[in-house]
């Protein structure tokens, strides 16, 4: 479903990605981590064709992005660290939007049928979404996902700002949509959630994925020692 | 996409303060300008009838002057102003010669805050010292009359530039681009529909604001044909302005650049330009001044006086028709003076040709480089629609100095035929009828703006599809 074949990205001397190769299939959650420059969000933007890679191939649902930028987005949906929405709209007219310049025409039972599936609660349906949490907004963005019926799902830094229960719930709803069959690529800072939800675990540094794991074979605790000694954080541990 | 932007941007702008905000203001700004330019053609409309009625009252003390002495009575006024004279009622009882304001003058005072509105022009006056101008306060002049006029061409693209500054810059500074840019849509072509709706909500609320205001201060029937007129024009003037707005929404970055870059492009199409243009027009025609001018008519006139008698059998032997009594009768100062008028009139035309001429030369360089700004063109035809343009008061200085000829002509022949003026002779006095210029140039004016607007948005469509290449979210 994703995948990257040496994508580069480089701003004047300063390369962003560093051939970076890597497959997401469905059914399966590819956690990114890294520190911030490590190139995770850049590599999502190229995926999403925010911004045209130097060299290297991005692939979505076996489409080049940089070939078909608007197709490729049919398939893909984009929850980026704060979701934002149209606060003067409700959640369900938000999800009636966007759904809909997607070219997904749904009946009100169907959106919000999709919006319970997120697990936002009903009495916020027809709230604006200015008076939303971060969690409640990012509630809204996966019923887009269910919406859209997505196969790809991109995520960056989605946990971030969010206190345990929401970023619990959060996780349990990327379980459904794998289970769904869809492919799931989540940059974050968060090594718990990463070990929580997801197939597999890179680290990214300095543009390049430096280390690749299948999230059972690893423990929290060594996940985190890779991380560091990836970041050359060890004076940090010791 | 259109059905969901169209049903979205609508709830989005009736729930903005904003746009009711927008709306209160558009109400006040067009009722305010319709009604101050009512007021002034009300002013214009009472000044014209007050004129009339002073000339209807002194023509009825005019004929019962002529009544007591054809009766043979004894009149007790001076022996020069008693009627009987044609150059007593040409003099003391000229008609007015007046320039009824159109049915639309209220959309723009033009030039009507420049030029008088009614003349009187006399048989012993001159054609080109008449006075068609108006004391006028140099603070009026210099800020403009608060018309509806002023407020399409000037304030209108000021609330079309608060209303769609950030249609896209406000999506990417609130974060909301990165997930529309995620969809399966073109970024330019939703900015577009974006654009067009906001136009076409707009439209529509000026519209109504519009009709509102002229329902309200009462249009006659055959009237809406120019309402309509204005309507379509001001539409076009919008959609310039949106297509500005669209190129500037895709080409600068940030709200405060956008807001800027388009305050820019209003001072440069509404201010600069025409001034520039005034400069210009000026400094490459100039006008012959007109004091030099009088001072020039006035050498000839004491020249004629001079030679007042040769010249008043010059002037019978070119007219003989005035001269049949001429054995019989005397010829006193006014034969004399309307003799030597015509003189002064035939040796002063080359200079008289000379300033109109570089007036001439002067509009229609001015005429020929208005589609440089189109504030200026909307000005110009809305000046047109209410008959208030250049154009208009043109017209009417010339309808004036014929009507003035044709006075003299008509009194002159009493004068010559030293016949007098009698009660029967009442009737067949000369009337002035203004009749108003029908080249109107709305409907040229309306098309021009809308090739403009077309191009500046396939411009927009083109060039965007290039820099949206090079990464339009790489930030």
């Amino acid at each position: 479903m994703i995948t990257t074949n040496k994508l580069t990205k480089k701003f004047g001397d300063f390369t962003a990605v560093d051939n970076l190769s890597l497959s997401v299939k469905e059914g399966e959650i590819l956690c990114l981590l890294g520190a911030n420059g490590a190139g995770k969000s850049t590599t999502i933007n190229m995926l999403l064709g925010f911004i045209k890679q130097t060299s290297g191939t991005a692939e979505i649902n076996g489409l080049d992005v940089a070939r078909n930028p608007l197709k490729t987005k049919e398939f893909i949906t984009y929850i980026p660290e704060n979701l934002m929405l149209y606060p003067s709209l409700s959640a369900i007219e938000n999800l009636d939007y966007f759904s809909g310049i997607a070219g997904k025409k749904l009946s009100p039972h169907e959106l919000t049928a999709f919006l319970k599936e997120s697990g936002l609660q009903e009495e916020a349906f027809q709230k604006r979404i200015s008076t939303f949490s971060k969690g409640m907004r990012q509630k809204v963005g996966i019923a887009l996902a269910l919406a859209k019926d997505t196969k790809v799902l991109l995520l960056d830094e989605p946990t971030s700002g969010l206190d345990p229960k929401a970023s619990n719930e959060f996780g349990e709803l990327l379980q459904k949509l794998k289970n769904k069959g869809v492919a799931v690529l989540m940059a974050t800072h968060d090594l718990f959630r990463a070990k929580e939800v997801a197939s597999h675990i890179g680290i990214m540094k300095d543009g390049k994925l430096q280390q690749e794991f299948v999230a059972e074979d690893i423990s929290l605790t060594a996940l985190e020692k890779a991380y560091l000694d990836t970041m050359n954080y060890k004076e940090v541990l010791s | 996409m259109l059905p969901y932007n169209f049903k979205y941007e609508l709830r989005l702008l009736l729930r903005s303060r904003w746009i009711q905000l927008l709306s209160i203001l558009l109400l006040v700004l067009f009722g305010f300008s319709t009604y101050n330019g009512k007021e002034k053609v009300e002013k214009r409309i009472s000044d014209i009838s007050n004129a009339k009625q002073e000339v209807k009252e002194s023509d009825e003390a005019m004929l019962k002057l002529l009544d007591s002495v054809e009766r043979g009575l004894e009149v007790s006024v001076s022996s020069w102003s008693i009627p009987t004279s044609p150059m007593a009622v040409g003099n003391n009882h000229p008609r007015v010669a007046a320039m009824e304001p159109q049915p639309m003058a209220f959309v723009s005072t033009g030039q009507a805050d420049l030029f008088t509105h009614y003349i009187k022009p006399t048989v012993s006056g001159d054609d080109f010292a008449l006075n068609f101008t108006e004391m006028t306060s140099p603070v009026q002049l210099l800020f403009g009359s608060f018309d509806l006029s002023f407020v399409i061409v000037y304030l209108l693209p000021l609330l079309i530039i608060a209303f769609t500054y950030n249609i896209l810059s406000s999506e990417k500074e609130q974060g909301s681009l990165r997930l529309l840019a995620s969809q399966p849509i073109s970024i330019r072509k939703w900015v577009f529909q974006k654009l067009i709706l906001r136009f076409f909500w707009l439209s529509i609320l000026v519209t109504l604001s519009l009709l509102l205001v002229f329902f309200v201060v009462g249009i006659q029937p055959l009237e809406w044909v120019s309402v309509l007129g204005l309507v379509g024009l001001t539409l076009c003037y919008m959609l310039f302005w949106f297509a500005l707005a669209f190129l500037v929404n895709l080409f600068v970055d940030s709200s405060a650049k956008n807001a800027v870059s388009l305050i820019m492009l209003w001072v440069l199409f509404v201010l600069l330009t025409p001034s520039v243009l005034n400069q210009l027009g000026n400094t490459l025609y100039p006008m012959p001044s007109r004091t030099l001018m009088i001072n020039e008519m006035r050498e000839q006139k004491v020249e004629a006086t001079k030679r007042q008698d040769e010249i008043l059998d010059n002037f019978l032997r070119d007219h003989p028709e005035y001269a049949i009594n001429d054995s019989t009768q005397s010829r006193n100062f006014y034969h004399r003076y309307m003799a030597s008028q015509k003189v002064v009139k035939e040796a002063l035309e080359p200079i008289v040709n000379t300033y109109e001429a570089q007036l001439q030369r002067q509009q229609t360089w001015s005429k020929k480089l208005q589609w440089l700004s189109p504030a200026i063109v909307v000005h110009e035809s809305m000046n047109q629609l209410a008959g208030t343009s250049t154009a208009d008061y043109e017209n009417y200085r010339g309808q004036v100095i014929a009507f003035a000829e044709t006075w003299r002509s008509h009194l002159m022949t009493f004068l010559y035929n030293n016949t007098p003026f009698s009660q029967q002779e009442y009737s067949s006095l000369p009337q002035f009828e203004y009749s108003p210029t029908t080249n109107g140039t709305v409907g040229l004016s309306a098309l021009v703006l809308l090739v403009i607007s077309g191009v500046l948005l396939v411009f927009g469509f083109v060039a965007q599809g290039k820099s949206q290449k090079r990464g339009l979210l790489s930030n």
